[in-house]
């Protein structure tokens, strides 16, 4: 069986997770690179559709991460994140992208080794749950 | 408090014609915005009048439902104009209306808000070939569609938003015209819903009367039937739509012309993401994805474009089915709209178009809310 190999897109706040990604990095611990970070200022400027072009031009899964609640740099645009992450979670699985592809999680910037371990345990779920119905199908 | 309106001559548009003609002859009434039939033409269209003697031409009730009205309300009231307009609106246009009040795009400060017992329309395409064949006089139009309540009418399609509608009864208004569960021989009914509503009916010293017995078991009737016809519709779509390759081919069509966007009344930017710079892209990006794929459809965008649409907007929702009359490759925007608002609406406890003080819920959060959609364990 050949092993699938999935695409991650993350987008990463600049303030905490990133810097835990950073940190991950320069404490030598590894992560799968199938997930591709993309960093962002706040996860509160994830419009919908960052995500939705992700999921349309084949990418398995997507991850949004930010500062813990308090921690926002800028207030509270992860709570606004967590809100459209709901509704995407809502609209997205009606047709027929499954609601655990997308994922929020907060991850702060002294977390280098929850970053890390985070990622790799994302990375198994989705390849447990296989290839997206996107990569065949795309939607461009 | 309510009042009857009488028929005129036999007519119960003519005795809509007398109640708005002396509205509009109030005092504190400087204007009327309601539907009527232009000069020289068959095409009813809503319009700001303001001589009494016009009001002869207004259609209050018919199957035209040419455009959401909630928008042109919102043109007529996001500033002061220092006149007093009442409105007559149908059910999902004063939702329309209620949500751009919310965001600040219009005001009810002005406005006197008229709900009606919703005579139903046909699908834009069907009206104009029901008008070419043999249309119903105006008041026979309103006798059938409130005693008959079918889903066609002579062999033409009401919309499907109108068949599947679980609001057409107007509610937060000033004052609401009834017909349904109304003995129509005897004229229709006005019911007051503010205080300026009761002033206003007081004041025209017309005959009160009561709420009719039947008219309860009647709305709840037709919400019964419409919510039934709403849930099938809804299996339908679902079924049609439930994967991207299936929603590839139902929007297979599109154009990308946006009409389904201009026309609904809750899509509010000033400027849409689609106008900008975002999607015109390089032509080496089209290259690309073709030498990827070995093909890239154009216009591209397309799919991507309703799904963007549906997060933007799909909790201010409606239903009145605007969109899909606005499409010129005659794709059913609207069942798929209907179908996520549905589930949005729910998701964010939600009623688009009922209370203007229930804040839009991608404008505001808690801190403690949907915990469980957070982690990755
Ligand atoms: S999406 Fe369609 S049905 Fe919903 S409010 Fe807009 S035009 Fe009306
Ligand atoms: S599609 Fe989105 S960006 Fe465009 S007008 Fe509608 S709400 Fe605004
Ligand atoms: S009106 Fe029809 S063709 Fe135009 S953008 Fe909407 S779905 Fe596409």
């Amino acid at each position: 069986m050949g092993t699938f190999e999935p695409v991650i897109v993350a987008f990463v706040c600049n303030w905490c997770t990133y810097t835990a990604a950073d940190l991950a990095g320069t404490s030598r611990l590894s992560y799968p690179t199938n997930i591709r970070l993309i960093r962002v200022m706040c996860t509160g400027m994830v419009d919908p559709q960052y995500v939705i072009k992700a999921f349309l031009e084949g990418a398995d899964g997507v991850l949004i991460s930010g500062c813990h609640p308090g921690d926002c740099h800028y207030i509270n645009g992860n709570y606004k994140a967590r809100r459209r992450i709901k509704l995407l979670k809502e609209i997205l699985p009606r047709f027929g992208i499954e609601k655990d592809r997308l994922r929020l999680t907060w991850i702060g910037a002294s977390d280098g080794i929850e970053f890390a371990e985070i990622m790799t345990r994302l990375n198994d779920q989705i390849i447990e749950m296989g290839p997206s119905q996107t990569r065949l199908n795309k939607a461009i | 408090m309510m009042i009857k309106i009488e028929q005129e001559d036999n007519s119960l548009t003519k005795g809509l014609h007398q109640f708005f003609k002396r509205l509009l002859e109030m005092q504190e009434i400087d204007a009327l915005f309601l539907p009527v039939r232009l000069k020289d033409s068959s095409s009813i269209m809503p319009s700001l009048v303001t001589d009494p003697a016009q009001i002869e031409n207004a259609v209050p009730l018919s199957p035209a439902f040419p455009l959401n009205s909630g928008r042109m309300v919102s043109r007529l009231s996001y500033k002061e104009s220092g006149r007093k307009t009442a409105v007559l609106l149908r059910s999902c246009e004063i939702r329309a209306f209620i949500e751009l009040i919310k965001l600040k795009q219009g005001s009810r400060q002005e406005l006197i808000l008229i709900g009606i017992d919703c005579p139903k329309a046909l699908t834009l395409s069907d009206y104009t070939a029901y008008m070419e064949k043999d249309p119903l006089e105006d008041d026979a139009y309103i006798q059938k569609v409130f005693s008959e309540k079918n889903e066609t009418l002579n062999g033409f399609n009401f919309s499907s938003a109108c068949n599947t509608c679980e609001n057409p009864f107007p509610v937060n208004t000033d004052m609401n015209i009834l017909l349904h569960g109304v003995d129509l021989s005897n004229g229709m009914m006005v019911e007051s819903g503010s205080e300026a509503g009761q002033k206003i009916l007081e004041s025209l010293n017309m005959q009160q009367t009561s709420m009719p017995e039947k008219r309860e078991e009647v709305v709840t009737q037709i919400k019964e039937v419409n919510s039934k016809a709403n849930e099938a519709m809804i299996e339908d779509i679902t079924e049609k739509t439930d994967s991207i390759s299936k929603l590839n081919a139902f929007f297979d069509r599109c154009i990308n012309c946006y009409n389904c966007r201009n026309m609904c009344p809750v899509c509010y930017c000033k400027e849409c993401v689609f106008n900008t710079d975002v999607f015109y892209h390089q032509p080496v990006q089209y290259h690309q994805w073709a030498e990827k794929n070995g093909l890239v459809k154009l216009p591209t965008d397309t799919v991507f474009y309703h799904l963007t649409r549906l997060a933007h907007i799909s909790h201010a929702c409606v239903g009145c089915g605007q969109c899909s009359n606005a499409c010129p490759s005659d794709i059913n925007v609207f069942e798929v709209f209907k179908s996520v608002a549905q589930t949005t609406q729910v998701a964010f406890e939600y009623s688009p178009g009922i209370d203007e003080n229930d804040p839009p819920p991608l404008s505001v959060f808690n801190e403690r809310e949907f915990e469980d959609i957070v982690g990755i364990k």
